[in-house]
């Protein structure tokens, strides 16, 4: 009972070779980006507080022991995804003109929603004043696309063609109805500002596999809009500082004083560099302190992301071909199409975590013009970003995961005439898709009633995504914790069940 | 069967064995063997049940596994419950305690901790265990409950390198370790120290100068002296302080918009330039306002519950994020005062302290009589209830306004009284009787809508046509039977907009009327209003509303709800038959000033609230045009569904009640007309008296006039006063109640400001309000408060507390590495009179302060973290320190004290991701200290963020401290360091030769002399970079460029340039980084 992960356990070959191969089982990998980034006095047997000048081996295990062990015991079992790329459509794209196809709405236009349907679910203060709540078709056609015959929606034709690859979640909830709690509750697990977000707990977790580039690195496409972003949705929370998301801009200085100053190359700062450490290791001599030596190591890591950085952001040598797959945008830098060609290129590196921000759904009114222009601007790339990592062998184990905040109502807020309409927030419903990584393909989960109002089958909660997400990551999602003011901390809170139907 | 077989079998086991101890593994055997002696309940074993046993066993009622609690041990040694004739615990006897083979058995079903749990206990954790059972399973109370007592003052050998009893503490641990404490520091070294500690700032070469030639036995505590009477000791206090009451400049969720809370950071810094007693410094804060005869000092102080983070979301629940602030505040007085995550306890009792769900609410009710919006105005009017802090100026203004208006007043009191005599003429006159040649008054109307014959026109203007419409675009009109021919039935969604009319300011009298039709159906809605939506600009304008409970609501407000005047009637409003409403106001800003008519009638009404103090006008960002009066409904609000409307009117003056009776078809002037001048009543003399000085008397009318214009005047003065969010008590305190699992909807029991028990019961002769709840924080048998703020102080010093983790003082916290000297602080501090500059003294007075931070590799492995202090601190300069470092250093920094946040340089395009663009300011003032740098909490200052400054979102009392690659490019590439590089470079190029240039620099950046080797090494570079650049002068560029400053063009930009490029150099290493 309960032990429904002692199976994988086991000290397999397999898992040792794996182990030996990632280096798990060196701490200091662990704290990447990256070399003993942690402050080097916990390294060093910290809080031995009670460990009597005498009793040698008998000691109180401090809190910087307790999560040294529990970095040890990762990965927890054999990992299909390497790294995870997150598409995340801030504004709560709608359900009903991208994936979730509802015939049955045609014939409804205009009807007063009926209160049994919506069961007193709470409601925006946007429409919940409203005197009545108009149902509203979706104006764009669906049609069935790939083998396995999925509903997609006209605004998606790129994406149409690898939904053999997606698994469409259409039965996503969450908990929250506005955008600022509900990105955050996405991001990290609660609602309110304060705890790591998905990509710190994966750069604490599993560290880096590159020494040169951040293990968790966010792109934000310049289009901007609508509803704003904050650095903590990329936050490390209570994690140590290092975890947190390095934003990737574009621009000459993609990371915050990457350049250096005008005119003063690499071989200038390189032999700066070289005297500054002399300069250090001078003063340290009288000192001997471990955090100089760690300090210095931090400079030479500066050095090289001075050149790997530039090289990674720098597409100019992708062939025409890869572009044209791309889209038009993809030449534009800083456009999301562009991001996920940049995506592509950082997850080849094997970045842990990439998340691309992409604003803009956020349809209260004129929705079908807004989505149109979203799906324009994210389709082909989208779908350019799932061919390119199959093509390159990457699909496999990289875990490509779409979606926003929550969804829309199917009713109209505000005004609804015959060929415009918005609609509202609505957390109880909404679609997402997952790519990759031991994730089946070309199957559909979950589903809603007829006004993709209410789950009527398999709920996959936001704690379920990101028990899911962690599983494919080989990581226990309620063993991976931190502890903070005394309690032990988790990702998905004290909820999260792996969505095991979807999984191949 | 099987496990039914294994439990009897350990039973028996268990019960056979009775006096011999059963066997143990080989592994427990051996830590046992290495096992203090006696071990202590808080010390040794309580961490042990707290981490891996009170989550399951604990105080958290509803968790309480099996009906066994392990934190008390009147129910560890009582039977369990569920298994009949088993103890938990049987002090002395391994055998008799469940416990025992519960935590060495090895079948998944028993074993505790469970698997579930994912929690294991270690070897040592059990033999601490079982030696505690053995040993007789004594429990303590958990040592920061009970309050601190003064300690002894230990005796120690090396009594010579005493400097207070601090070190006594310190030496006395130091000597039983077998530590040596390590010599005094270099001078140049703990000046450096003791400045930064102090004042957040370097010392200059000057004062390392005058300190290393003073070699009096006092030289250092002199510079202490000094230090502590620096103002900018003030601000370093200040720094932390603003971490733990997260102050910042921005609301924190969505859209994160500025606001300005600087003249609470003005307040701290002043209070701790001051040296206000600790005490006093948490009553003004907390309850500044409900103290007796609060000044505007100690209103300002209160700031620090309105520091929290707010919601200007359009779309956000307004209890939801109301509720959330008043958890803020709960939160934060845990984390900052007791130093207990109470917040635990939101959702269910808190599992590892003794705080129940019960006692979390009852806390929060202290914090939840606040008239506050939960969604604040999205027209960046600074949230309610505010503070006004005018400028001396414009308090002068205003008085000066103020003392007009009431001679105005008093003159049109006169003025009204001299008129009787032209109003006897009129009566004699029996002018009165021309009134009947309308139904209605005549004077003063705007607008009459009947919406017959002249459908949407008005009847007074028929250029001016009212539309029915939403925010998305006109509907059309439905008319219905009305009250007298056709009505307006309204949708609930579409309101009747008035044209241009009724476009009033809070110094405008007027009148509105209306003929409504209530549905029975109907439950809540708005009947009209001027305004542009309900609370997403928090009903700035004015309204009359249904409420829930179906009474009447007139609010006039600038930002509700607290600069507002609010008035709720007594009954309900009828339905089902046509009424007459009515508003009139007579342009005073105050709740008596308006009364709402019921069928001619005034309703009963009770004031909530009275004190609007600024116009109830659109800024132009917000609204290119005031918005008119409109009716039936509005945006993003609940309408009059369903209803009808029928014969508006608007009138610019204040109608009399027999008027208002004319209008609701109550009254009729027939009556009054038909009679002599000598036959009138004296009320129906009232009346037409009423009536007289409203509308016909001359003098009174102009007078009217003049008191307007005074009023406006006065309004438009007020406009741009400054404000400030501050605590605010409702006459009534709100009713609190538990909110199961911390949902803002989900109400459970009613309960009442209270202290949790089991920490420190609050004492009956306090008030139960934030005051009582000041004073009962520093209540001299606190146990808490006086450990916790020491502690903090010390850790600020020290860079660790001497409890390591210094927001958890809980079961769950590490203990004290010296308990006696954390009492000993604790209670000399409060017996000092909470001196908190006298502490800071004493602290960097003792021995163990002034030590060299240097040690060798023996004793770092002894004491790798310097929990024994057997070395002096060193730590890596905070944030702030490392920009300030920088900026003194080059002469750069501007010293003045206090004001508005600025906006240095920072990267473009940083704030976009928040649809914001940050400006930074244009003059001198980007070379401000750093606390005074602006904080937008959705965006870290890239400088400060990447230097584990906070984000000032929640409290925080203690920073992270960690050593990244990013940190490195900012020191080496962000403009501001090479500005501060380039300036030093040109400092330096002035210097006779570059070795004096170079041991200068050094010295402004290090506060050290750099070696002989030290000062070789950076000339050869510095001649390596000299002929680099002349042989590339495009190298230079960004070296001279960077910053606002402008070189001297006289000087040799390579030589500058290589300067510039040493300065950067040196300011990048360890000795300017780095705190030793």
């Amino acid at each position: 009972m309960g032990h429904h992960h002692e199976d994988f356990r086991l000290n397999t070959p397999d898992l040792r070779e794996l182990n030996k191969k990632l280096d798990r089982r060196h701490f200091l990998t662990k704290t990447s980006l990256g070399l003993g980034s942690l402050a080097l006095g916990s390294l060093l047997g910290a809080g031995k507080l009670l460990a009597d000048t005498g009793a040698k081996p008998a000691v109180a295990l401090s809190d910087e022991d307790l999560q040294r062990q529990i970095l040890d015991s990762l990965p927890h079992f054999a990992p299909k995804a390497k790294r995870v790329v997150y598409l995340f459509m801030s504004g709560g794209p709608s359900q009903f003109e991208t994936y979730d196809y509802k015939p049955k709405l045609a014939d409804m236009f205009g009807q007063d929603l009926p209160a049994s349907v919506r069961g007193g679910q709470r409601l925006t203060a946007m429409s919940a004043n409203q005197s009545i709540f108009p149902i509203v078709p979706s104006i764009y056609k669906f049609d069935k696309h790939g083998q396995s015959q999925t509903w997609v929606s006209e605004l998606l034709p790129y994406t149409a063609q690898v939904i053999d690859e997606l698994c469409i979640v259409k039965s996503l909830c969450t908990d929250h109805i506005n955008h600022d709690p509900a990105i955050t509750f996405f991001q990290t697990g609660h609602q309110l500002p304060g705890r790591p977000s998905i990509g710190s707990w994966l750069s604490y977790g599993l560290g880096s596999d590159n020494q040169n580039l951040p293990s968790f690195i966010v792109l934000v496409s310049k289009t901007g809009g609508d509803q704003p972003l904050y650095a903590r949705l990329w936050g490390n929370g209570f994690l140590p500082t290092q975890h947190q998301g390095v934003q990737f801009r574009s621009g000459k200085d993609p990371v915050l004083y990457l350049n250096n100053p005008e005119g003063y190359d690499g071989h200038d700062r390189k032999e700066m560099l070289d005297y500054l450490s002399k300069l250090n290791k001078m003063q340290n001599e009288a000192i001997g302190d471990p955090e100089v030596e760690a300090r210095i190591a931090q400079y030479e890591m500066a050095f090289r992301m001075q050149t790997s950085v530039p090289e990674v952001m720098d597409t100019s040598d992708e062939p025409d071909s890869i572009f044209d797959m791309y889209g038009p945008d993809s030449r534009d830098t800083g456009s999301f199409g562009a991001n996920c060609l940049l995506a592509r290129k950082l997850l080849e590196k094997d970045v842990k975590f990439v998340q691309l921000y992409h604003q803009g759904w956020d349809h209260h009114g004129g929705l079908p013009n807004g989505i149109k222009g979203q799906c324009k601007r994210t389709d082909q790339p989208t779908a350019a970003l799932i061919k390119d990592l199959k093509q390159r062998g990457l699909l496999d184990d990289t875990l490509v995961i779409w979606g926003g905040e929550f969804g829309r109502t199917v009713y109209s807020q505000g005004k609804l005439t015959a060929d415009n309409y918005g609609r509202d927030h609505h957390p109880r419903c909404f679609t997402m898709w997952m790519a990759g990584a031991g994730i089946k393909k070309g199957f559909s989960y979950g589903e809603t009633d007829d006004f993709s109002y209410n789950i009527t089958q398999n709920p996959v909660h936001v704690h379920d995504l990101h028990a899911t997400l962690m599983q494919q990551l080989g990581i226990n999602h309620e063993e991976l914790t931190f502890k903070f003011q005394g309690r032990r901390y988790r990702l998905t809170d004290v909820h999260g069940k792996v969505v095991r139907d979807i999984l191949a | 069967m099987v496990k039914y077989l294994k439990i009897t079998f350990l039973f028996w086991l268990s019960t056979t064995m009775l006096a011999c101890d059963p066997a143990l593994s080989p592994e427990v055997e051996a830590v046992l063997a290495t096992l203090p002696s006696e071990l202590d309940y808080n010390v040794h074993v309580k961490p042990i049940l707290s981490d891996k046993c009170f989550a399951c066993h604990g105080p958290d009622m509803k968790k309480q596994k099996a009906g066994l609690r392990l934190d008390l041990a009147e129910v560890a040694y009582a039977g369990l419950k569920e298994s009949k004739g088993k103890v938990a615990i049987d002090p002395g006897s391994l055998s008799g305690s469940e416990v025992f083979h519960r935590i060495t058995s090895t079948d998944p079903e028993v074993v505790m901790p469970t698997p579930e749990s994912h929690l294991t206990l270690t070897d040592y954790e059990k033999a601490v265990l079982i030696k505690w059972i053995k040993d007789g399973a004594k429990y303590k109370p958990h040592w920061a409950f009970v309050k601190p007592e003064m300690p002894k003052i230990p005796d120690v050998e090396k009594e010579d390198w005493v400097k207070n009893p601090i070190d006594n503490f310190i030496l006395r641990q130091l000597e039983e370790k077998k530590l040596a404490p390590a010599a005094q520091a270099d001078k140049e070294t703990l000046l450096r120290r003791v400045t930064f500690d102090l004042t957040g700032l370097p010392p200059t070469i000057a004062e390392i100068d005058a300190f290393l030639n003073d070699k009096s036995p006092t030289a250092y505590e002199k510079v202490v002296d000094q230090l502590l009477k620096s103002p900018h000791y003030g601000e370093r206090m200040a720094t932390d302080w603003l971490d733990l009451a997260r102050f910042a400049d921005s609301h924190g969720y969505t859209v994160d918009r500025l606001r300005d809370m600087s003249p609470y950071r003005d307040w701290v810094i002043k209070a701790f330039n001051q040296n206000q007693p600790y005490d006093q410094f948490v009553h003004w804060q907390l309850a500044g306002d409900l103290m007796p005869k609060p000044t505007k000092e100690m209103l300002i102080a209160t700031a620090f519950n309105r520091n929290h983070q707010q919601n200007m979301e359009g779309g956000i629940i307004e209890e939801e994020f109301q509720t959330e602030y008043v958890i803020d505040r709960t939160n934060t007085l845990g984390d900052a005062f007791l130093g207990l995550s109470v917040g635990c306890a939101k959702c269910h009792d808190h599992k590892y302290d003794p705080i129940s769900q019960k006692n979390y609410y009852q806390l929060y009710s202290f914090f939840n009589n606040v008239r506050e919006a939960g969604q604040i105005s999205w027209d960046d009017a600074m949230p309610t209830p505010t503070l006004m802090l005018p400028t001396t100026v414009q308090e002068k203004v205003i008085q000066f306004i103020n003392n007009n208006l009431t001679q105005e007043l008093n003159k049109q009191t006169t003025i009204q009284k001299n008129g009787e005599a032209d109003f006897d003429k009129w009566l004699q006159g029996q002018q009165y009787k021309l009134l009947v040649a309308t139904a209605y008054p005549q004077e003063g109307l705007l607008a009459k809508f009947n919406f017959d014959k002249s459908g949407l026109k008005n009847e007074v203007n028929p250029q001016e046509v009212a539309f029915t419409t939403t925010q998305d675009g006109k509907e059309p009109e439905v008319f219905e039977v009305g009250k007298t021919g056709r009505g307006l039935k309204i949708n609930g969604d579409a309101w009747l907009q008035l044209d241009k009319i009724g476009v009033f300011r809070k110094s405008d009298p007027f009148t509105v009327g209306v003929w409504v039709h209530v549905p029975h159906e109907f439950k809540e809605g708005v009947i009209f209003h001027r305004s542009i939506a309900e609370r997403l600009y928090n009903f700035r304008g004015f309204h009359l509303l249904v409420r829930k409970d179906g009474t009447l609501e007139a609010t006039m407000a600038h930002t509700a709800p607290s600069n507002a005047f609010t008035k709720v009637s007594k009954i309900k409003i009828p339905k089902g038959n046509w009424i007459h409403l009515a508003m009139t106001y007579d342009g005073s800003s105050k709740a008596a000033g308006m009364a709402i008519y019921l069928d001619g009638k005034p309703l009963e009404m009770n004031t909530e609230i009275d004190q609007l103090t600024k116009d109830i006008f659109f800024g132009q960002r917000v609204a290119k045009e005031q918005p008119p009066l409109q009716f039936g409904a509005w945006w993003r609000g609940f309408g009059l569904k369903d209803g009808l409307i029928d014969d508006i009117m608007v009138y610019n003056r204040r109608l009399s009640a027999f008027e208002v009776g004319l209008l609701a078809e109550k009254n009729s002037w027939e009556t009054i007309a038909s009679k002599s001048p000598v036959t009138l009543t004296l009320s129906e003399k009232q009346t037409l008296r009423n009536y007289y000085f409203g509308a016909e008397h001359l003098a009174s009318r102009q007078q009217a006039q003049i008191i307007k214009a005074l009023r406006n005047t006065l309004a438009d003065s007020t406009e741009n006063i400054r404000e400030l969010m501050v605590m605010q008590e409702m006459p009534k305190p709100k009713q609190a109640y538990i909110l199961e699992r911390g949902n803002y909807d989900a109400l459970g029991g009613k309960v009442f400001p209270n202290t949790p028990e089991r920490i420190f019961a609050f004492p009956e002769n306090l008030p139960k309000n934030r005051y009582g709840l000041a004073q009962w924080l520093t209540h001299p048998d606190h146990p808490l408060t006086s450990r916790v703020v020491v502690n903090r102080l010390w850790q600020n010093l020290f860079g660790a507390g001497l409890v390591k983790t210094a927001e958890d003082f809980g079961n769950q916290g590490e203990m004290p590495s010296h308990p006696e000297l954390l009492d000993y602080l604790a209670t000399t501090f409060v017996k000092s009179g909470w001196d908190v500059k006298k502490l800071m003294k004493t602290m960097v007075m003792t021995a163990t302060y002034q030590q060299d931070s240097r040690t060798s590799k023996e004793k770092m492995a002894l004491d790798a973290e310097n929990r024994w202090l057997s070395r002096g601190p060193a730590n890596r300069l905070t944030a702030e320190m490392i920009r300030d470092n920088a900026l003194a250093a080059s002469g750069l920094l501007l010293k003045n004290i206090g004001g508005k946040s600025v906006k240095p340089y920072q990267p473009e395009g940083l704030w976009a991701i928040n649809n914001t663009t940050y400006k930074p300011d244009s003059s001198e003032v980007v070379y401000r200290r750093s606390l005074y740098v602006v904080i937008k909490r959705s965006v870290p200052h890239p400088t400060l963020g990447t230097f584990d400054g906070v984000s000032r979102s929640f409290c925080v009392i203690r920073r992270q401290k960690t050593n990244t690659p990013l940190q490195a490019l900012v020191t080496l590439n962000d403009p501001a360091f090479l500005e501060v590089s380039k300036v030093l470079g040109e400092q330096m190029s002035k210097e006779t030769d570059s070795k004096t240039a170079i041991i200068k620099t050094y010295r402004k950046l290090t506060g050290k002399t750099p070696t002989a080797k030290e000062v070789a090494l950076l000339m050869n570079f510095q001649s390596r970079e000299l002929e680099k650049f002349k042989q590339n002068p495009q190298k230079t560029k960004g070296w001279l460029s960077a910053g606002y400053y402008q070189i001297d063009k006289t000087l040799n930009p390579g030589l500058l340039a290589s300067n510039a490029v040493v300065a950067n150099m040196i300011l990048n290493s360890d000795a300017a980084l780095t705190k030793r």
